[in-house]
């Protein structure tokens, strides 16, 4: 899937299910948009269901570390591609 | 150290409205809550009793999703009789979140309609790779959703109650939160119950025996407490908040006291689950009597548990007669919306407050001939006018809990 592709369904899930709202790539999740942990958890839900299989635990905890939506996109390319090798 | 607590406020979303008029409009024109029980695409096929207690009118929730995203409908139906008292009082957000205001509230079990969620969706994707409960599942669902979640969306960091006692759930949340406030831990107390629209507990009261199943095609003529014609409960939804305080300090803000909660008491049976238990419900309203240090024939008006069950009357009736012979005026409230029960003690104490407050006291609805078994009291069998000075507010639940609150008129000064 393409990172364009990955951008339009992450910001349809950021803007419909967690009302962001003016979500820029850059933004701080938590700063700008009050993002927290359990946000995280249910995002990584949406995740699952965009790649089409079910991320491990220690893939979960590598999210921890996610700040921005580009921070978002990066991790979906980089479990994709993981999971494609 | 013991002091005065007093109620300044409250809100109750009720079968039989939300809005304090509408709610007085049906207590003094005998308009019914029940209506027939909504289809819930599982268990409603099998279930006898086709009537529930149903609040069907929109609610304007207005919350924003850092707060919603955590809440089951029962927390919504908590969040927003608290957001009313909160809002109407008008306490400083230092003081909400000095630690000295607490909450005590509740609901049967958590919600059912997330549980019921979460087990569908185990159960159907059991197989699945992507098998998944929600990560707010549980929050919503939780025995104490209702108190954390209204901790959660006003900053409330002070003692948090979750007493889950099936009928007595509220009345427990208010008498605890009297006591926290009464014994100096705490300065003020949000307390009430919530529950929501469940086909559960229709089916567990059902499989008792104990739902009402004779009126499907007339629900507003049941339930029908201490009628010769009653046939069980009616089981409903909704919810109750009430605001206490400590008397000096709401006197010296100059707060709206509707009434002063003078006396609690609460025990067990000690014994069978299910049956009630005329020694252990006797023994209740006398310490609450003992605690309030007044005597039975201080009550004007006795707020009856009046479940409308065979036996549950009959033996409410005789430790009301034990207790205080026939002079208090006594009224079912359950007859106008059911059962809704982890909130029905908050939701009774609040209309007994509306009632003292407008100078009435509203009939036991359905109540055409009184069984005999239950003729010893005086039930209020019409719209009375009534100075309520000192009210009773009665609740018995599932495994032998018994809870009296009394209440004294806040008018003319507690």
């Amino acid at each position: 899937m393409q990172r364009t592709e990955i951008q339009k369904q992450i910001l349809a899930i950021l803007e419909d299910l967690f009302e962001f709202e003016n979500p820029g790539l850059n933004d701080n999740l938590r700063d700008d948009h009050g993002f927290d942990s359990i946000d995280a958890i249910e995002l990584l839900g949406e995740i699952e269901k965009i790649l089409g299989f079910s991320l491990t635990r220690a893939e979960k905890e590598k999210a921890m570390t996610i700040r921005t939506i580009n921070d978002i996109l990066d991790y979906i390319e980089v479990v994709a591609s993981e999971h494609n090798q | 150290m013991e002091r005065r607590v007093v109620i300044t406020e409250c809100s109750a979303i009720t079968p039989i409205g939300y809005a304090k008029d509408d709610i007085i409009k049906s207590l003094q024109e005998g308009i019914s809550g029940v209506k027939p029980l909504r289809d819930d695409g599982l268990l409603t096929d099998y279930i006898h009793s086709r009537v529930f207690g149903t609040v069907d009118y929109p609610i304007a929730y207005d919350f924003k999703r850092l707060y919603r995203k955590t809440m089951g409908p029962v927390a919504f139906y908590a969040c927003q009789v608290a957001r009313d008292i909160l809002e109407r009082a008008g306490l400083s957000q230092e003081f909400i979140s000095s630690g000295r205001l607490g909450v005590a509230f509740s609901s049967t079990h958590g919600s059912p309609s997330i549980q019921r969620h979460i087990y569908k969706t185990f159960f159907s994707n059991l197989k699945s790779e992507f098998s998944s409960i929600g990560a707010v599942d549980y929050l919503k669902s939780m025995v104490h959703t209702t108190a954390v979640n209204i901790t959660r969306m006003f900053g409330i960091t002070g003692r948090v109650i979750a007493s889950s006692t099936a009928c007595t759930t509220s009345s427990q949340s208010i008498g605890f939160g009297y006591e926290m406030v009464k014994y100096g831990m705490q300065d003020a107390m949000i307390c009430g119950g919530a529950d929501e629209y469940d086909t559960t507990a229709v089916a567990v009261f059902d499989n008792l025996l104990a739902c009402s199943v004779a009126y499907n095609d007339k629900p507003q003529c049941t339930p029908r407490p201490f009628d010769r014609q009653r046939d069980g409960l009616v089981v409903g939804e909704g919810a109750g908040a009430v605001l206490l305080e400590e008397y000096e300090s709401a006197k010296k803000r100059g707060a709206n006291i509707l009434a002063e909660v003078i006396g609690f008491a609460c025990n067990n049976n000690g014994g069978d689950l299910i049956l009630p238990n005329i020694d252990g419900i006797t023994t209740t309203l006398e310490l609450a009597l003992v605690e309030a240090g007044i005597e039975a024939s201080e009550v004007d008006f006795v707020s009856a548990h009046a479940t409308a069950t065979k036996m549950g009357d009959v033996i409410e009736s005789q430790a009301i007669a034990a207790v205080y012979g026939d002079s208090p005026l006594i009224t079912g409230l359950k007859s106008y919306m059911g059962h809704t029960m982890g909130a029905c003690g908050a939701i009774e104490l609040i209309l007994t407050i509306y009632m003292m407050e407008k100078g009435f006291i509203a009939p036991t609805l359905n109540l055409d001939n009184v069984d005999e078994r239950c003729a010893m009291i005086n039930h209020t069998r019409e719209l009375t006018a009534a100075d309520t000075r000192i009210a009773a507010i009665q609740n018995f639940a599932f495994g032998g809990v018994n809870t009296c609150l009394l209440i004294k008129n806040g008018q003319g000064g507690a």
